[in-house]
């Protein structure tokens, strides 16, 4: 084997310890910065909904550090989460994607919203109409009472 | 020994399950009040066999007695004496045991305290409390036992799991459980109520001490567990929308929703379908919780037992319960006409039933979000994660929503609000809302979701402080005193009015500090050795000296930060990265130190042979707010519990 | 409460403890994988016991089983006796390789660990886990199976004993040494 080839790969072995792939981060800059907007948005495959950025797996940090090389090589952040999609699939996102069935989940919370708004503003409106106006007044509790009170002697 | 006894109190407890189940039934049958006396006996007897129980399990985990299972699982000869007490409630098999226990707690207690006043009611809260029981020490004596006893004896335990050795921990699962198990005394009434037929107010008053109660507890054991996450954890975040979190979050908004909106049956007599369906999705989501928790169906950080058989049992067994509380609800209501009189869309009751799809919504939303991995593989769709970022997109306006409503339910009249009311109440806090958005946008704040909440935390504080100052003076000038015994005399007059504004004032602030400290969140991670500085915000963090320490039944790696603001030292921030020497887990410790009711927030996650240490830094402006939030809606619940009884009550 | 309220509340409970019973069933830590039928990415990294570089290249047009393994795993060591009988078992076919992968280790360790348990295969190490990403590992162990195209035609979490050996000699390698079709993707 040539020289350069065992050079390289002596030199790779000291580096093959975790801490290795954060070692060489002095203060952060713009490359950390980004290596962190894109690690909160993929998933810690062992750990359990827990993203690669806060989470002390030794494999989020080497994932990490994929992250972090690839942006050095000048991969865009969409290059890099479609990388992770073609290994890992949609698991790997904190977030399923919005398209296909998905919508479902997107869109459930508002379509319910919306829905039960209506339906409920409809049937609101329905037992105004029902209720005869002005309507038997029943007996007010003692404190609306003790304010109606009050009210009525501030105004005389 | 010892262990023997608990484990025969506790099959006796569930032998005397079935007999109160017998003697509830015997009573509504016969009429002979002698049978719910003997229910009455039956309740009493399980609490104290349990109590036994559960004595019998601390005691064996004191004398770390390793011939038990359950201790040798879960603790250790170097566990601390303080965790070895918690320590019982720190496994599965254990946790259910405290959750019957706290049950047959307050099944005793709100059989006797009602006694008097409810004995048609007695048999019905009996049967159904001892069902419940029932179903769990089936749970506990045939399929998770803590009382197993394990051969050979070790000679040493494994250890409880290092992240749970910790004091908000050792009050989290009671607090949590006591907030579930709770909500099954208005469930136990409800269900009288409709077996019974009796559809009147009567149970909603006599529960409501209780439903608050265990809010309270709820909301208390769902911030401590937050609170718990925040340190413990090590990633400066206290909430992850993580499948355990979730299957507490769901009940408490639920119970939310029926908390308000039992307010309207109180005083107009209406939407009785409507509460009763809310306690029992109340308490059927405590159910599911568990039975999400305990079975495996979704995994999570805090995930426990992975065992189809037991999931199976829970499953029947949950599904029993709420079959049978949805069945006699869909019966009952089926005779029942609905006399809804409503005078206005624009009055306190409409507004109460938009804040209850509100909530509802939210609990939905949860759900979904929780469930919705499960859903898509059982139709095969693949593996999904539904994390932070789905909720925080989804789930924020809704809550928005909520706040904005909370600003207009409490002061708007019931029955009708005329234009004049509302602009009269309403227009000073839209107008606050806006200067407040404006006063931020000019200080450069640009994010939308922290320009809103400002928007509807400013309207809402606006509406309560316009109307207790109002109503303030008004008794200030009745009795011709200062504003300051106005208040006084308003607050006490209303204690149970005021004392939820003072509640919804902790919300308030709460929210604040969830928008400030999450927006708002500087964090840096940076590999330094001794000497080097890193410089976060306003703050730098100097590395002097990293350095061995040990523990009782751990040692660590402690790095030691001066931290300055410009010249002056601050303090000094001592982050650890431990090692349990039992089970060799490594945990960080954070190191925090509050400053302008925010944290600065240090781990440090990593140390190299070559010690170069990986340091990661948060700041979390007024992250206090959080905390104190809590605290403040703690204090309005317990004004709420301990108002003096009124004529009507 | 209306009639179809009163049928919805019951659909929705129905179709909730219909789910929560499937779940019961499924494993929660079981995720499906996205490459099979993928070409499988060509690593390459030093071999543990003499450090000289191994390529996947190197087998090209060869049926290739991939083994992730470490020597802290409890779990390869439970495998690890078939595996070496499954080498055993294909050894002989020219168009056979089979390769261990020793996936965040300590070199002397998993060194260690080759002598202690005997090996008759080479390994190469995955420094800085990126083999172990590139082929979507969770865990160790992981095996795949690489057909003569260069895709990845099988991949299984979890030790390869009993019937999973049986599954992965008779219905994945040798109907693929043979050159015949698979039935059974994942």
């Amino acid at each position: 084997m040539f020289m350069p080839i065992r050079l390289a790969l002596a030199l790779t072995f000291i580096l093959t310890t975790p801490w290795a792939v954060l070692a060489e981060v002095q203060d952060e800059s713009a490359l950390d910065i980004q290596v962190r907007e894109i690690a909160k948005t993929l998933r810690c495959t062992v750990c359990q909904t827990e993203n690669i950025w806060e989470s002390g797996a030794p494999l989020a940090q080497q994932m990490r550090g994929v992250v972090r090389d690839r942006l050095k090589m000048g991969h865009s952040p969409e290059d890099i989460k479609e990388y992770f999609l073609s290994r890992y699939g949609d698991y790997i996102m904190m977030q399923p994607p919005a398209h296909g069935v998905n919508w479902l989940l997107w869109a459930g919370p508002f379509i319910l919203l919306l829905g039960g708004g209506l339906l409920l503003y409809k049937e609101v409106i329905g037992w105004v109409r029902r209720t005869p106006t002005p309507s038997t007044t029943p007996p007010t509790p003692l404190d609306e009472q003790a304010r109606q009170r009050l009210e009525r002697e501030l105004e005389s | 020994m010892i262990i023997e006894i608990g484990h025969f109190s506790t099959i006796i407890a569930l032998v005397l399950s079935v007999f109160g189940m017998a003697s509830a039934a015997l009573a509504l049958k016969t009429r002979n009040p002698d049978w719910a006396r003997s229910g009455r006996m039956a309740v009493t007897l399980i609490f104290v066999l349990l109590g036994i129980g559960m004595l019998a399990l601390v005691y064996s985990f004191i004398v770390r007695d390793f011939s038990v299972l359950y201790v040798a699982n879960n603790s250790n000869s170097n566990l601390p004496f303080f965790y070895t007490v918690s320590a019982v409630w720190g496994g599965h098999e254990g946790s259910l045991l405290l959750w019957v226990f706290i049950l047959s707690v307050f099944s005793t207690l709100a059989v006797w305290l009602h006694w008097r006043t409810q004995p048609t009611i007695m048999p019905y809260l009996i049967g159904v409390e001892c069902a419940i029981i029932f179903g769990f020490l089936c749970l506990i004596v045939f399929l998770s036992s803590p009382f197993e006893r394990l051969l050979p004896i070790p000679l040493e335990g494994k250890d409880l799991n290092p992240l749970l050795q910790d004091p908000a921990m050792v009050m989290h699962p009671p607090m949590l459980y006591m907030g579930y198990v709770g909500f099954s005394i208005p469930f136990s009434f409800a269900m009288a109520a409709l077996f019974s037929g009796r559809l009147g107010e009567e149970w909603i008053k006599v529960t409501q001490r209780w439903t608050t109660f265990a809010w309270m507890c709820l909301t208390t054991g769902i911030l401590l567990g937050g609170y718990w996450a925040y340190y413990e954890l090590g990633w400066g975040g206290y909430w992850g929308w993580d499948p355990v979190e979730n299957a507490s979050f769901m009940p408490w908004l639920v119970g939310t929703a029926y908390l308000h909106s039992v307010l309207v049956q109180e005083k107009r007599k209406m939407f009785k379908v409507w509460n009763l369906f809310l306690i029992i999705v109340t308490f059927s989501l405590s159910l599911i919780g568990t039975f999400l928790v305990r079975s495996g169906v979704l995994t999570s950080v805090h995930s426990f037992a992975t065992d189809p058989e037991r999931g199976l049992y829970i499953l029947i067994f949950v599904g029993t319960i709420i079959g049978i509380a949805f069945g006699a609800l869909i019966l009952r209501s089926a005779k029942l006409k609905s006399q809804v009189e409503l005078d206005s869309l624009i009055s306190r009751e409409s507004i109460f039933l938009f804040n209850n799809l509100f909530f509802l919504v939210a609990a939905a939303t949860v759900f979904l979000g929780t469930l919705y991995p499960l859903i898509l593989e059982t139709f095969g769709g693949g593996k999904v994660t539904v994390g932070p970022p789905y909720y925080n997109a989804v789930f924020m306006p809704i809550a928005l929503g909520l706040l904005f409503l909370m600003g207009i339910g409490p002061y708007i009249p019931w029955r009708k609000a005329s234009v004049e009311n509302l602009r009269k109440s309403f227009s000073i806090p839209l107008l606050a809302g806006a200067i407040m958005v404006a006063l931020l946008a000019i200080t450069g704040i640009r994010n939308l979701y922290a320009l809103a909440g400002s928007y509807v935390v400013a309207f809402s504080g606006m509406a309560i402080v316009m109307d207790f100052s109002k109503v303030s003076q008004l008794y200030a000038q009745r009795n011709s005193s200062n504003i300051f015994k106005g208040c006084l005399a308003a607050f006490t007059a209303n204690q149970r009015r005021y004392a939820a504004m003072l509640t919804h004032i902790g919300v308030l602030v709460l929210v604040i500090g969830i928008i400030a400290s999450t927006i708002y969140q500087t964090e840096k991670v940076v590999s330094m050795k001794v000497g080097d500085e890193m410089s976060i915000g306003d703050y730098r963090m100097k590395l002097t000296n990293i350095h061995d320490v040990e523990g009782g039944n751990w040692k660590a790696e402690e790095g030691v930060f001066q931290v300055y603001e410009d010249e002056t030292l601050l303090t000094e921030l001592r982050p650890q990265k431990r090692i349990y020497n039992a089970t060799q887990t490594p945990t960080t410790e954070s190191a925090i130190y509050s400053i302008n009711m925010g944290h600065i927030f240090l781990t440090m996650p990593e140390v190299s042979p070559e010690g170069v240490a990986v340091a990661r830094g948060v700041l979390n402006p007024l992250i206090l707010w959080v905390w104190g939030g809590g605290i403040i809606m703690g204090l309005g619940v317990i004004l709420n519990i301990l108002r003096p009884r009124k004529r009507e009550e | 409460m209306t009639k179809g309220s009163q049928l919805t509340l019951v659909l929705v409970l129905l179709g909730l403890f219909a789910l929560f019973y499937q779940g019961l069933w499924g494993d929660p830590r079981h995720i499906p994988t996205v490459l099979i039928g993928t070409d499988a990415p060509m690593v390459e990294g030093p071999d543990v016991e003499t450090g000289d570089l191994i390529s996947l290249n190197q087998f090209k047009g060869k049926v290739i089983l991939l083994n992730f393994w470490a020597s802290w795993c409890y779990e390869c060591k439970v495998e690890h006796e078939s595996v070496l009988q499954l080498h055993k078992l294909f050894k002989d076919d020219p168009n056979f390789v089979m390769l261990g992968v020793n996936y965040q280790d300590k070199l002397p360790d998993a060194q260690q660990y080759l002598k202690e348990y005997g090996t008759t295969f080479a390994h190469m190490r995955d420094l800085h886990g990126q083999l172990a990403i590139d082929y979507g590992v969770y865990g160790v162990p992981e095996t795949f199976v690489i057909d003569q195209q260069g895709k990845i035609r099988y991949k299984y979490v979890g030790p390869v004993t009993g019937h999973m050996y049986t599954k992965i000699t008779q219905e994945i390698i040798a109907p693929l040494l043979k050159g015949k079709p698979i039935s059974t993707p994942s």
